[in-house]
């Protein structure tokens, strides 16, 4: 029962929160600063929403998001720089490179019985292998920033002359996000997701293979984030190696585990709240402060652990029943 | 030929110094299972401390871990009881995350504190160099190697012969059972964590006598022990220091022979192909 | 058909380090029986159920399920093959309800559309009905012990394992569990294996009994055959000269 009124409430959250973000450009108008800066917090909704389906449905906490954004904007764009091939199916590329290297650490690492901390080393390790290999690989990183050529308005680049294009574009990524999300929270796989990351030892008896649910797991949640990435390059216009950004794969982390991992809305929730915040007051204030800022996120993320480890979207949850031990007790014996 | 002896010698030196991090480390998660993400940035705090005592005191770098031991030892006891202590009864990705949430922390403060550039000590009394079978060796390293090296065998002989130690692995192996016996497990468990918290001051120290230091440093010094761990496996100081030294080695030799840029790519890789191949380390229990 | 074996292990072997936790145990279950395992603490016997599940493997011997080599097999795919087992101490999914629970057990064989009516049966046939929306951490002992039954039998098993099901629960909640185990075996025709130390669910529920001491088989038979057998009274009461001997743990 709790369910219904927990997923009502949820889908009600998410309708309204549609019904805004579907006209928020109309707001800013021309101003293509705020654009840019709604953008940039809905993809932080993007990638932690997705991060949710790996970092929340499967208790995995994974370090490297901005790997597989950084991999789908290189493919995506080197394709496009060098053979003008359309980011259109370039992203789709992006996604699939970013599952593959997703799978290279994820196969090894999601044998039964191999501690979890090992896989959250390795995401951070893979972030900081990535940005040395494209900084040293002179044909398609290298130190300088690559710039994608410049159009006001081709479709078939993804290149347009306004931001507002590519609201629409990270808002339907956000939507894809979601109903990724609530779709396999739903399903078999969210059952037998939700149950390994209570035991696998019990799950694995039970008929759970657990490997292969964190594996899909982990493909859908790459394979969005790529995608996304693509998108990302597009936006800015340049790929480079900072992409491959271990502190902001932390930070989109921190969103989630915030937010409420396993929780649909809850990621985007905190994106909301905390990046745009940040991004607000960046705006008004300047933004050599950034490192303040990591502190802050920092701080909320421990407070949050350590006094609501299950996230702030469940202050806004019905909470399951909670029977006296006794009359549980007296219940069962007849 | 000359160069790859010279290069093992650069290499196996930094090793001692690498296995001693990796120790502080060993004792926080062989022991109490307990991840820390956050113990490089320990040793780069205990780095920027020295810096700090150094430039402010005049003191020679290695004598700073006079100062930072028992202050590091301290913050660690503190950073137990304050935060780590809760987390142990949560889901095991609750404590992971909150260390990641310290290592986040640590980075940013010494970033706002000290900002981006690096800071240096000005030149310790062992600084120079000295010649051995044609090969240089800087003294500063080799003082570093061979006080590292004591200091391991001594946490070895700390663990293995002496009461609070045996507490300490006693423990790790049953906290059930020790508790029983009259242990008070937190007090062991907060103790052990400042012990290993501790022991990177005097990594710091040494570090600092001829290294710089700078906010990036933290994931660097934490991914490194997690690597040296990994090779290793549980329950083997010696198999610690063998792993500090391949470690050391490859770092060095990738220095050398392949690209400056690509030193820590080595080490990762490193990483990722034991988990591959070998999760349990080379002297892994078990 | 009705003396088919189900479950067969060769010589079945583990060590751990200089300990033998398991020494060459020859044991074999029939289709549909009811077996006891019983033993002294430290035996064996949860050793030998992961072995045969899957959780660890063997140093030497052998386990055959309904004809197949499942020695080295995941412990997933022994369950697919139709074995499942609860634990000693309860491996409950603390923050799901008990339906939800039961239903990770059920999608063992069922897709979207059955699995419900499995869940559904399994609360029925338990009588867990009117605690299915409880969140499992929030449970009575007896209540957790029977989700964990419910769960395990949820994935429609052909052999399911018991290990100390019985420990901690009132008389009126072991007769309770013994009879809806019986029921169990007679409706859904699992054969059930039990590891109990309690001698009433064990003479009461076992057609058959066999008896482990560190780690060896040293007894097998019917009820009365055990409970008059010396060298099981023995390894129950101590013999002098098994002080010399070490002693598992």
């Amino acid at each position: 029962m709790n369910h219904k009124k927990n997923h009502n409430l949820e889908n009600l959250f998410l309708l309204f929160f549609l019904a805004i973000a579907l006209f928020v450009p109309l707001i800013f108008g021309s101003n293509q600063y705020n654009i840019l800066l709604v953008t940039t917090v809905l993809i932080y909704g993007v990638m932690a929403t997705s991060w949710n389906i790996i970092g929340g449905l499967a208790g995995q906490l994974d370090l490297a998001s901005f790997a597989y954004l950084g991999l789908g904007a290189f493919t995506s764009s080197t394709l496009f720089i060098r053979f003008n091939f359309t980011p259109w199916i370039g992203m789709i590329l992006g996604g699939l490179v970013a599952v593959a290297f997703a799978l290279l650490i994820g196969f090894p690492l999601f044998r039964f019985r191999i501690r979890e901390v090992w896989y959250a080393l390795t995401t951070c390790a893979l972030v900081e292998i990535l940005k040395v290999v494209f900084n040293m690989w002179e044909e398609v990183g290298g130190p300088v920033e690559r710039f994608l050529p410049y159009f006001s308005g081709s479709l078939y680049h993804m290149r347009f002359g306004s931001y507002v294009p590519y609201y629409y574009l990270i808002l339907g990524m956000l939507v894809i996000a979601l109903l990724v999300n609530s779709r396999i929270a739903r399903s078999k796989l969210g059952f037998y997701l939700k149950a390994l990351g209570e035991d696998e030892t019990a799950a694995e008896v039970l008929g759970v293979n657990t490997r292969a649910c964190k594996l899909r797991a982990l493909v859908y949640y790459a394979f969005l984030i790529g995608v996304t990435g693509a998108i990302y390059a597009n936006i800015y216009g340049y790929v480079h190696p900072s992409f491959f950004n271990g502190q902001e794969s932390i930070k989109i982390a921190i969103l989630g585990i915030v937010g409420g991992r396993g929780i649909t809305y809850g990621p985007l929730l905190a994106a909301l709240l905390l990046v745009g915040t940040q991004e607000f007051l960046r705006a008004s204030l300047g933004g050599e402060v950034s490192g303040l800022y990591l502190v802050i996120y920092s701080v909320i993320l421990i407070l949050v652990v350590l006094f609501k480890p299950s996230g702030i979207a469940t202050l806004f949850q019905y909470r399951n029943k909670k029977p006296a031990k006794q009359e549980v007790e007296k219940k069962s014996v007849v | 030929m000359e160069i790859i002896i010279q290069s093992l010698f650069d290499g196996a030196l930094m090793g001692c110094i690498y296995a001693l991090i990796a120790l502080g480390l060993s004792i926080i998660f062989g022991v109490m299972n307990v991840v820390n993400f956050a113990h490089g940035n320990f040793v780069m705090l205990s780095m920027y401390f020295s810096f700090w005592a150094g430039s402010l005191w005049g003191i020679d770098a290695v004598l700073t871990p006079l100062i930072t031991f028992p202050l590091l030892f301290v913050i660690g006891m503190l950073v137990y009881y304050g935060i780590i202590d809760r987390t142990l009864k949560e889901h095991y990705t609750i404590q992971i995350a909150v260390t990641v949430g310290l290592m986040t922390f640590l980075g940013a403060i010494t970033q706002l504190a000290w900002k981006a550039q690096p800071r240096a000590l000005s030149y310790s009394f062992i600084q120079g160099n000295i010649q051995f079978g044609g090969y240089t060796i800087a003294l500063s390293r080799l003082t570093s190697a061979i006080i590292s090296l004591i200091v391991i065998i001594s946490i070895s002989f700390f663990l293995n012969k002496t009461w609070p130690g045996r507490t300490i692995r006693a423990t790790s192996d049953d906290s059930d059972a020790a508790s029983l016996v009259g242990v008070d497990f937190r007090k062991t468990y907060a103790l052990a964590f400042g012990l290993g918290s501790s022991l990177t001051a005097i990594s710091g120290g040494l570090l600092m006598t001829f290294q710089q230091v700078d906010p990036t440093m933290g994931l660097r010094f934490g991914l490194l022990s997690w690597c040296i761990l990994a090779l290793a496996g549980l329950g083997s100081i010696p198999g610690l220091l063998i792993s500090g030294l391949i470690i050391g080695i490859g770092e060095s030799l990738a220095m050398t022979f392949w690209d400056p840029r690509a030193r820590s790519l080595v080490i990762y890789l490193i990483f990722i192909l034991v988990l591959w191949l070998r999760p349990r380390g080379l002297f892994g229990r078990k | 058909m009705l003396s088919e074996q189900i479950l067969k292990t060769s010589k079945l072997t583990k060590r751990f380090g200089n300990l033998i936790a398991v020494n060459q145990v020859d044991l074999e279950i029939k289709k549909e029986e009811i077996i006891g395992l019983i033993g002294p603490n430290g035996a064996g016997k949860t050793t030998f159920f992961n072995l045969i599940t899957g959780l660890e493997t063997p140093d030497e011997g052998q386990v055959i399920f309904k004809g197949t080599n499942i020695t080295t097999l995941s412990p997933h795919v022994i369950c697919k093959l139709g074995m499942s087992r609860t634990f000693q101490v309860a491996k409950s999914f603390t923050e799901m309800s008990v339906e939800d629970a039961i239903r990770v057990g059920a999608y063992n064989r069922r897709g979207e559309e059955e699995v419900q009516n499995k869940v559904d049966w399994a609360l029925e046939f338990f009588e867990l009905e009117n605690i299915r929306d409880y969140k499992c951490s929030d449970l009575g002992l007896s209540s957790l012990r029977k989700v964990e039954v419910a769960r395990a039998a949820a994935t429609e098993p052909e052999l399911l394992l018991l290990d100390e099901v019985g420990a901690g629960l009132t008389s009126t909640e072991l007769l309770k569990l013994m009879s809806e185990l019986k029921r169990l075996n007679q409706e859904t025709k699992i054969t059930l294996c039990v590891v109990e130390h309690v001698m009433q669910m064990v003479m009461g529920l076992c057609e058959r009994i066999f008896v482990l001491d560190a780690g060896e088989l040293i007894a097998k038979g019917i009820p009365s055959e055990i409970s008059n057998n010396q060298r099981v009274i023995e390894a129950y009461l101590g013999r002098r000269s098994y002080s010399e001997s070490s002693s598992t743990s």
